[in-house]
Order: structure tokens, then C-alpha cells, then sequence
């Protein structure tokens, strides 16, 4: 009788501790009610030393040509992981590209990057801005030499992948993991349709005029649909830039491009794949009175969208209900100062 | 008696599953050639027509789901099978396969570049490592072949030429699947792989670079398949 106590109380005691372990180390987390999402895991497991490895590529400079341009140069965390105040990003010796960054958050349910879609998985992207020539314009095999000859880096590859013959396989899985974590789930919207919080009148206003005219496109709770729309920007005339259509080489996917998240909108300006809007009233003033009739014009923008100069103000109340605060300032998305700077106190 | 014929059916089954765990090594080794010589990369001149002269500087492709074949149908494949074969690197050149001692074949087969489900999944290594030079960066997708050279009839700068050769998706998929009869006794191919005769498909003087996905690579991909030939 004694004996199956104990053996009850240490079956018990291993559920609880093994319980213990899977709640204490969850490197990823999908937000309740949240779609599965499109990153496959099963290919790249999640390790804690590959993010922070990952964390440390994303931080550092040595990924550009003369180590002067990192990840974190155009996609900050303070600014939802987007490059502000720059209509067109710049990079390597300030060399200017023909795109806004884009905000860099919730990709692990992206199935495809960059405003073209013309990445087809997160592991790759890091490998487009690496070689682009007005973003970092270095090649991964430069890059993995340039890791190999640290002091710092084969050691951090050998403690994550028990390897420290560095590889471009193992450097772009170790960026896809950190960027895999980067996931903004806790808005004052989150908490909303948590019941953890209530929308104030002019919010609910506004998220009700969202769902009419907007989450079509900007569908919950990603707010994007992952698809491609031509939403009535008229084509600058010194980018030349038709989007979706330069990759796919197909006339209906003339003008294009991917329909980027509203999530940490008041931090993520300038607005477009140009940045040709500064504030979010342009954009609003762009979508009631501003669009550019052409043959890829977007289904759901054939009929005018009509805001009063109060809806508009609701709407733009309930899209800064979208930044999340906890995220622009979690610890573990920062810079890895302890890394670089050994010796400097915190 | 009847125990005599169990014993020898015994005996049988017991070859048979030595012969299918025993392996035995055939070799392919690819010889890249144009016309009848050798390739000499940044060296050699060759000449097509009578007032041209090429020079090749890189010579890459991909082969890859080696299978081989018996009466039509698939009696062996190599596992995780993706190989670059590249002119600069004479190691690259030859494919040691460890294939059972029982199993009988007369074809090998292959594709030339990477299939579309590798060219989806993510980040890869050995061979496929980007690092390897044969991942468009820009968009994504796997070069399938590269071919690099100079010639006196292409106007452009430094009179280049630069073939790019790849695409997965749908119409503009560049995929080629090569079929080659090979003997199953010698466990040794040498399989030639002469450039000379898909330049010639080639109007250098009209077009004399690729370098993305597309019509014009598709179209230039199937006429790979024409360079490959078994010698002895």
C-alpha cells in the first residue's frame, strides 16, 4: 500500500515537473486563436542559442560590405522593425533603394516577403537585402568567411549547431529563428478581444468602420491577408516601380504589391511601398478621394470608400489600439549589448 | 527431401538479403568537354563557327535524384541526392553511389538543376548551400546550371556571356530529366558533357545573357539534355 503511494506521488511529481519544463521554454508561441502558422519548425526546431545567435547576426554590421550596415539599420525595434522618417530606405554608404522597408514582425505566418512576394521563405530573405548593393551588398559566402575568422562566432556556431565550421545554411536558419520569434500579439486590440479590455466609444467606432471598409485586406488578427493588391497608388514616375509583376513577369499582377500589416502603424511611417505618405490621415485622404484608377485596381477598392471627417478620426483611434508597446520595448528582440561590449556595465 | 528443398530455399532468401544489404560502389564521372577536348576554364579558345572564338570561365550544374532503372521501372534511388558539379573543382566531378550487390540496371537517371519542393524548403546545406553561388538572391530559387564565358561575337562589355539558368514555377519551370543507358557491370560511367553542343543552340551574337527565370531559360534548359552522352 505504502509502495503505490510512492509510486503515485512520483508519478506526480514527474507530470508537474515535466510540465514544468514545456511551459517554462516556450521559444514560440502562437497568440490564442491565432491561425496555425506557415513556418515549418519541424525543418529549423527553435533552440535558444540559435536565436540569441540569430539576435547577434541581426545586430551586427559585419553582414555588409565594409561592416558599417546591419539588419537593425532599417529595421529598428523602437519603430515596430521598420526604418522611419525615410520615404526610401537607405543602406551601404547611404545609397539609396527603391523601396520602404517593411516592418518586420509576426512572419513566422508569411508565406512569402518583401513587397513583391519575391522571397518564397523566411529562411532566404536575409539573403536578398545581404547582396542587394544599396542595402548591405556583401555575398554569403563572404559573410560566412568573414564569421569564420572571428574570435567571437565559431564558437557561438558550435554551441548552436555543434559545428563550428560555419555555413550559409547555418546562418540563415540562425536569422530566420530570431526573426521566427519577433511576434507582436499585445496590443490594446489583443486585449480587447481577449476581454482582458474594452475599446473606448471612438475606438469601437473606428473598429467598426475598420471591419467595413478596411479588413478585407487587412484581415485580423495579422491585419493583412498575405495577398497581393493594387490599391490605386499612381506609378512614380522616377521608380518605375510595378511590383509584383517585375518577378511574376504577368500583366495582372501589373502594380501589386504585398498587403503589409497595420499592426504598430503609429510608429511604422512613412506609409507605402514608397513612403510616399508621411501621416496616417494621408493615407486615409488616399483611400476616400485619392485612388488611381488603372486595369489591376483592386476588387474591393472599385467603390469609392466614404469617411466622414468623424469616421476618419475614429478609424485612425482605433489603428493607434494596434501598437504594442510591450513589443517595441521587449528586452529579448534588443540589441545584444552584453555580446558586443563584453566588458561595459549594463 | 522436403527438407533439403527448405534448406536450399533458406539459403536463397538469405542471398537475396545479403545481396540487397551488401553494397557495391558504381561511379559516374562526369567529363566535361567541348567537342572532343578538354575544358580548360580561362585558358583555352574553341571555336563553333568559322569566326568565333569562346572562352569559358564557369561551368556549373546541378545533378540531382540520381535513380536507376530497370525495364522501365525505378529499382534504386540515392537518398538526399543533390550534387554540384562544377569544371573548376575536379573532386566535384565524380558521383560514388553505394547501391546493393543484387540489384540489376540498365538506365541511370537524373534531373539537371533542383526540383521545385527543394527549391521551397528553406535554408539548406551541403551542395545547396548558398554559399555555393547557385541561389538567385533577389528572388528566390536555386540556379539549375551556369555557364560563363567570352566570345568575339557577343557585343556586350568585355564581350561576355552569362547564362543563368533556373525557374520552378509553373510555366517558367526549367526542370530537365535526363535518361541514360548505362551498363550494370562495368560500376563505373563515365558520361560526357559536351557544352560545345548546346552553345551551339545558342545565337550568341543575339542573345548572350539570362539571369532569371522565364521563357527564354526554359526554353534553353531543355536543350541541356542534348550535351549528355555515355562514353567508355
Amino acid at each position: 500500500m505504502k509502495r503505490k503511494k510512492y509510486i503515485l506521488l512520483s508519478c506526480m511529481l514527474f507530470l508537474c515537473f515535466s510540465a514544468f519544463i514545456t511551459i517554462k521554454t516556450p521559444l514560440f508561441r502562437k497568440p490564442p486563436n491565432w491561425p496555425e502558422p506557415a513556418y515549418d519548425f519541424s525543418k529549423n526546431p527553435l533552440s535558444e542559442r540559435k536565436i540569441q545567435l540569430g539576435r547577434i547576426l541581426f545586430y551586427d554590421p559585419i553582414l555588409s560590405r565594409n561592416n558599417t550596415i546591419s539588419c537593425s539599420s532599417c529595421h529598428l525595434q523602437y519603430t515596430a522593425f521598420t526604418h522611419v522618417d525615410h520615404a526610401l530606405s537607405h543602406g551601404i554608404e547611404d545609397r539609396i533603394g527603391t523601396r520602404n522597408s517593411p516592418a518586420l514582425v509576426n512572419l513566422a505566418w508569411h508565406k512569402s516577403f518583401m513587397w513583391d512576394g519575391s522571397i518564397n521563405h523566411l529562411d532566404m530573405q536575409a539573403l536578398a537585402p545581404m547582396s542587394n548593393p544599396s542595402e548591405m551588398d556583401e555575398s554569403i559566402d563572404k559573410i560566412v568567411h568573414k564569421l569564420q575568422g572571428t574570435t567571437l562566432y565559431p564558437k557561438l556556431f558550435y554551441e548552436a549547431f555543434d559545428d563550428s565550421i560555419i555555413t550559409g545554411e547555418y546562418v540563415l536558419k540562425s536569422i530566420a529563428q530570431f526573426m521566427l520569434t519577433i511576434v507582436s500579439a499585445n496590443s490594446k486590440y489583443d486585449s480587447v478581444m481577449r476581454n482582458q479590455a474594452t475599446f473606448t466609444l471612438q475606438e469601437n467606432n473606428g473598429y467598426i468602420l475598420f471591419k467595413k471598409h478596411c479588413a478585407v485586406c487587412h484581415t485580423e488578427p495579422l491585419f493583412t491577408n498575405l495577398q497581393f493588391e493594387n490599391n490605386g497608388l499612381e506609378v512614380d514616375s522616377t521608380l518605375k516601380d510595378y511590383g509584383r509583376m517585375l518577378i511574376t513577369n504577368r500583366s495582372e499582377d501589373s502594380i501589386t504589391f504585398k498587403v503589409p500589416t497595420l499592426r504598430n502603424i503609429e510608429f511604422s511611417y512613412p506609409y507605402m511601398h514608397d513612403g510616399r505618405f508621411k501621416k496616417l490621415n494621408d493615407v486615409l485622404k488616399h483611400y476616400t478621394t485619392g485612388i488611381h484608377a488603372s486595369k489591376t485596381l483592386s476588387k474591393y477598392l472599385k467603390d469609392p470608400i466614404v469617411l466622414s471627417s468623424n469616421d476618419k478620426v475614429d478609424l485612425v483611434t482605433f489603428l493607434l489600439t494596434l501598437t504594442d508597446k510591450h513589443f517595441l520595448f521587449d528586452p529579448q528582440y534588443s540589441y545584444p549589448r552584453s555580446v558586443f561590449y563584453p566588458d561595459s556595465k549594463k | 527431401m522436403r527438407y533439403k528443398i527448405l534448406l536450399s530455399l533458406f539459403f536463397s532468401v538469405v542471398q537475396i538479403f545479403l545481396g540487397l544489404s551488401q553494397l557495391q560502389k558504381h561511379v559516374l564521372i562526369f567529363r566535361p568537354t567541348f567537342g572532343n577536348s578538354e575544358i580548360h576554364l580561362n585558358d583555352a579558345y574553341y571555336r563553333i563557327g568559322t569566326n568565333d572564338s569562346i572562352q569559358l570561365e564557369t561551368v556549373k550544374l546541378y545533378v540531382s535524384n540520381i535513380e536507376f532503372l530497370y525495364k522501365d521501372s525505378v529499382v534504386w534511388k540515392e537518398k538526399k541526392s543533390f550534387h554540384l558539379l562544377d569544371v573548376s573543382d575536379a573532386n566535384s566531378l565524380t558521383i560514388s553511389l553505394d547501391i546493393p550487390v543484387a540489384i540489376k540496371y540498365s538506365y541511370v537517371a537524373f534531373n539537371i538543376g533542383i526540383d521545385s519542393t527543394t527549391n521551397v524548403s528553406g535554408a539548406l546545406g551541403g551542395d545547396l548551400d548558398p554559399t555555393k553561388g547557385m541561389y538567385w538572391t533577389w528572388q528566390s530559387g536555386y540556379i539549375n546550371v551556369k555557364i560563363e564565358g567570352k566570345s568575339n561575337i557577343c557585343q556586350t562589355r568585355n564581350n561576355e556571356f552569362q547564362f543563368h539558368l533556373g525557374g520552378y514555377q509553373n510555366q517558367d519551370n526549367a526542370l530537365n530529366k535526363l535518361f541514360l543507358r548505362i551498363s550494370g557491370k562495368n560500376r563505373i560511367s563515365y558520361i560526357q558533357i559536351d557544352v560545345e553542343k548546346w552553345l551551339k543552340s545558342v545565337d550568341l551574337s543575339k542573345q548572350n545573357h539570362i539571369m532569371s527565370p522565364g521563357q527564354d531559360a526554359v526554353l534553353l534548359s531543355g536543350k541541356l539534355i542534348e550535351m549528355f552522352t555515355v562514353t567508355k
